[in-house]
């Protein structure tokens, strides 16, 4: 029973459950917008970290290298399209 | 809904086309059973997994299309030849100019590179296939039916009318009340799904399935070519789905986003469009590069100038593409910070594209030049590109693009950019790799003629808008009055868009006559080639290479030739795995067209049959064992044996 | 075809590595499918037009009972594929089953979340804010439904034909790909629900 539940994933399961407490800090405190962004987003990153490494093994892949790339790759579009659109469609909309 | 909005009335030329329609299907039918040709289409092709196979069928589809998006750019160009024509009402010349636009591009310009990219990319690396047969076959299919949904617009329900781009609010039902956007989402829809996993599986066979000893540096150019086109193509389509599918649900289902009220913001849709819309611009392109490439390194018989600068000018691209989009709707409004910002990325493009252009002319520099029709294509793209380039970077300048937004001067650019590039390339490539394919080239002689048919008439066709736009001549406009000034320059255009039609019904002379008379090519190497292709005989038997290729260098079988080392090891032939035949993607394909025709007019029952149907095929795949087949070593043997005659 | 015994019988042939590192690959394409979406919430997310904010209609008990099930569902999947490793077959398939009860109570829990909300007057065709919430949700409800039906299939398949190359294979990439809608869930709990609630 004990070698069906490694530790490694059982420690990985107790911390995604406790960043995700963590992130509540900012619904039940009173935060500057920043700060709470921050959290958010640090919390939200080390998660899906966790994930990654963690249960996906990204890293016993003999493929590592392109499997690093291609999600490097993909991040990189999807932040120029998420930070891309909101530069183009509201922050610089009104800026002379 | 009544018979006369089912199908579209009122207009003689459409009825015209639904008699041929007709009259073809009939034909064709009845053909098929007369030579009793239904099993052999059946097993040879509609079931086929064969790369080879799957890119003539690509490639024929194209062809098929450039026809049909041809006969468009003909009546506009008829329509716009004097000023206050008759010939087109407002409406048609909308649908025309539509359908154009996305027929050329996402329905020629794409499979005519994927087909190229099917037959030769396996053949370049030493492999036997792709990297998941099956799923090359669903690409196709997806493609297929996407295209066949929105021909069949044209005689059904109407064609979409906003333009290729589709802009919001004229694409909302407001202002476009027909079903002719709804074919728009969801015929895209369904060949992008396509095309994304024609992207997979092409990184993947790329990056895993080279012969032994071809690094990633080693790589024929063309191949790197299509590395990076993949690359751009699995995180640019994504975009394109999310953006189709907001539009299906704000024409279909009352949400908001593009709406002009309730919050809803109508240049979001211009925004996502473009966000995918100028990666697929280098999606045509890159390949394009790597197509001249190749034939500029055959026919000079020199190495490629500047390997590596080469492959960093096109990963150099390939991010630049990603970040350059707001320039095509600089006259937005928006703030002056966001045109600089994009002004400078797009005029940043220029750099690595001009690095290109340059390693061309030096692998030109003291070669031993054939003027090949390849090569003549080849030729005339440098100069020919240039200046669509150069006028590249005058409408990358936010404030002047004020001036030529949205005029024919756009339009030339555009056409300079994509014919010498991606046509130009794509024709060049059909000829340089048909012999490998069927066995016999093209005539040189009909070849060069159409040649010059089409490189001179593309001048006098569009090199007029140029000063059309200048002079301020809007795009989209179907008519105007002759105080404009702009009559005689259309009908300039006119002349030489009737110049390259000659060109290309020349061009498929040819193959009706290469059919018929050319003489067999029996070396499998007709044009002394340096890639791995050439080492394979013509036409290319099933299994590719009956034995693995080991390279040790870049154009290794150019240098195998040159120092007499073979290129495959002393051992026999061991029995070859191939995967089997199947029709379960022909199925889904047909799935997909019914899910997508119900769901156009919003019959939900049918729409939803038909989804179920699409995902029962899915579950047949999940169930299935399908270990493949053996070739077996006698086969092999009668096979070369066959093929090379008695050299081996 | 040729098996080889030193790697996890997921990764044993080469067919089997090629079909992981696709799916790597389409994930990537998937990473940028959730950030356009997430591109059109937040360009969208304060145009609220007649309909309410998220901050009225955002409740935090259902989202962390979300939460919580579909990061457990992430846990015992990943356990199953350590099962799976360690060839016990019953364990591994008794995993995915749970994996697959939580995805179930997730929808369960989603779908009742979409009910209040449209009897708040809060609809898709309410607002452009209400318009990308719902696809975006939706987008991410639907790629879960799709994960049931898959996952039941592959579960009916290793029962039937136990732990070949070719079902570990399968299984492993239906286990990557239910990480990933986990992923995509955290940023939808950070950024949609939490942000909205700031």
């Amino acid at each position: 029973m004990k070698q069906l539940f490694p530790v490694p994933h059982v420690i990985g399961f107790v911390s995604s459950l406790l960043l995700s407490l963590i992130a509540l800090v900012v619904v039940k405190f009173d935060l500057t917008f920043a700060s709470g962004m921050t959290i958010l987003g640090v919390t939200a990153l080390v998660q899906a970290g966790l994930q990654l490494f963690l249960f996906m093994h990204v890293n016993e892949n003999e493929d590592k290298r392109s499997l690093m790339t291609n999600i490097a790759y993909a991040l990189f579009v999807g932040l120029v399209t998420i930070f891309g659109t909101l530069f183009a469609m509201l922050w610089g909309y009104n800026m002379i | 809904m009544k018979w006369d909005e089912f199908f579209v009335t009122g207009e003689p030329m459409i009825y015209a086309a639904m008699v041929s329609i007709v009259l073809v299907s009939v034909a064709i039918v009845a053909g098929l059973t007369y030579f009793k040709k239904w099993g052999y289409l059946w097993r040879n092709w509609l079931t086929t997994v064969d790369h080879k196979k799957i890119g003539v069928m690509y490639i024929i589809a194209a062809l098929l299309m450039l026809f049909r998006g041809g006969v468009d750019a003909l009546l506009m160009r008829a329509q716009t030849a004097v000023p206050e024509n008759g010939l087109l009402d407002g409406q048609h010349y909308n649908e025309i100019f539509t359908t154009h636009g996305i027929i050329m591009i996402l329905f020629m310009a794409m499979p005519f590179i994927i087909g190229l990219m099917n037959v030769v990319i396996p053949l370049q690396i030493g492999a036997r296939d792709v990297a998941f047969p099956r799923l090359n076959a669903v690409s196709f299919w997806l493609f297929f039916f996407g295209a066949m949904l929105l021909n069949l617009s044209f005689v059904i329900g109407g064609s979409p009318d906003a333009g290729w781009s589709a802009y919001f609010p004229l694409a909302s039902t407001e202002f476009s009340p027909t079903v002719g956007n709804n074919y728009y989402s969801l015929s895209l829809q369904i060949a992008g799904i396509g095309t994304l996993m024609t992207g997979i599986n092409f990184l993947v066979t790329i990056l895993k399935m080279r012969a032994p000893g071809m690094t990633l540096m080693k790589m024929p150019m063309f191949t790197w070519s299509i590395l990076i086109t993949s690359v751009i193509i699995i995180f640019a389509f994504p975009v394109l789905t999310v953006a189709l599918a907001l539009m299906m649900l704000d024409r279909q289902f009352g949400t908001q986003f593009f709406a002009m009220q309730n919050g809803g913001m109508d240049m979001l849709w211009a925004n996502l469009f473009w966000v995918w819309g100028h990666p697929e611009v280098y999606i045509v392109i890159l390949p394009a590069f790597g197509i001249y490439s190749e034939i500029i390194a055959t026919f000079a018989r020199k190495n490629l100038y500047g390997y590596k600068s080469m492959v960093i000018s096109m990963v150099a691209i390939s991010m630049l593409s990603f970040l350059v989009w707001v320039h095509h709707f600089y006259t937005m409004g928006h703030g002056v910070m966001v045109n600089s910002v994009f002004s400078i990325t797009t005029m940043a493009i220029a750099i690595p594209t001009g690095v290109k252009i340059f390693n061309w002319l030096f692998t030109l520099r003291k070669g031993k030049i054939t003027f090949s029709t390849p090569m003549l294509y080849a030729l005339a793209f440098i100069p020919i590109f240039t200046i669509g380039g150069v006028t590249g970077v005058m409408l990358a300048m936010a404030s002047a693009d004020y001036q030529y937004h949205n005029t024919m001067f756009l339009v030339a650019h555009f056409h300079y950019v994509l014919i010498p590039g991606t046509v130009f390339a794509v024709i060049a490539g059909y000829h340089y790799w048909f012999p490998k394919v069927f066995g016999f080239r093209l005539n040189e002689k009909l070849g060069k003629w159409a040649f010059w048919f089409i490189a001179i008439s593309f001048n006098v066709t569009f090199f007029p808008l140029f000063i059309l736009g200048l002079n301020g001549m809007t795009r989209r406009m179907y008519t105007y009055s002759e105080s404009t000034g702009f009559g005689p320059l259309n009908m300039l255009s006119m002349v030489g868009a009737v110049g390259l039609t000659i060109g290309f019904l020349l061009l498929v002379y040819n193959i009706y006559w290469s059919t018929r008379y050319a003489k067999r090519d029996t070396t499998g190497d007709p044009w002394d080639g340096r890639s791995l292709e050439w080492s394979t005989p013509s036409p290319v038997p099933e299994y590719n290479f009956a034995k693995t290729p080991v390279v040790t260098k870049l154009d290794a079988f150019w240098f195998s030739k040159k120092e007499n080392t073979p290129l495959t090891d002393d051992g026999d032939y061991e029995p070859i795995h191939m995967p089997n035949n199947n029709g379960q993607p022909f199925i889904m394909g047909v799935a997909f067209f019914f899910f997508g025709f119900f769901m156009v007019f919003s019959w939900w029952i049918p729409a939803i049959i038909a989804g179920l149907v699409v995902l029962g095929t899915m579950a047949y795949r999940t169930f299935e064992q399908d270990h493949g087949h053996h070739i077996s070593v006698e086969e092999i043997e009668r096979t070369e044996k066959a093929l090379r005659g008695e050299q081996s | 075809m040729k098996i080889d015994h030193a790697k996890p019988l997921e990764y044993s042939t080469e067919e089997n590595r090629l079909k992981i590192l696709g799916f790597w690959v389409f994930l990537g394409a998937e990473i940028v499918l959730f950030s356009t979406l997430f591109a059109v919430y937040f360009t969208l997310v304060n145009r609220t037009g007649n309909g309410p904010a998220g901050s009225h209609i955002f409740e935090l008990t259902p989202v962390m009972v979300e939460t919580i099930v579909l990061l457990s569902s992430s846990f015992t999947i990943g356990l199953g594929i350590h099962a799976m490793r360690i060839g016990a077959k019953k364990a591994m398939m008794t995993f995915f089953g749970i994996t697959l009860v939580l995805g179930a109570v997730f929808l369960g829990v989603e779908i009742t979340e979409f009910v209040t909300y449209v009897h708040e007057g809060a609809t898709i065709q309410t607002s452009a804010f209400l318009s990308s919430l719902f696809t975006l949700l939706g987008t991410h409800g639907a790629h879960v439904t799709f994960g049931l039906l898959w996952g039941s299939a592959i579960l009916f398949q290793v029962k039937k034909r136990g732990l070949t190359p070719e079902t570990a294979n399968k299984s492993f990439i239906f286990s990557l790909y239910w990480h990933f809608l986990d992923v995509v869930w955290i940023f939808i709990f950070s950024f949609v629900y939490l942000k909205g609630m700031m």
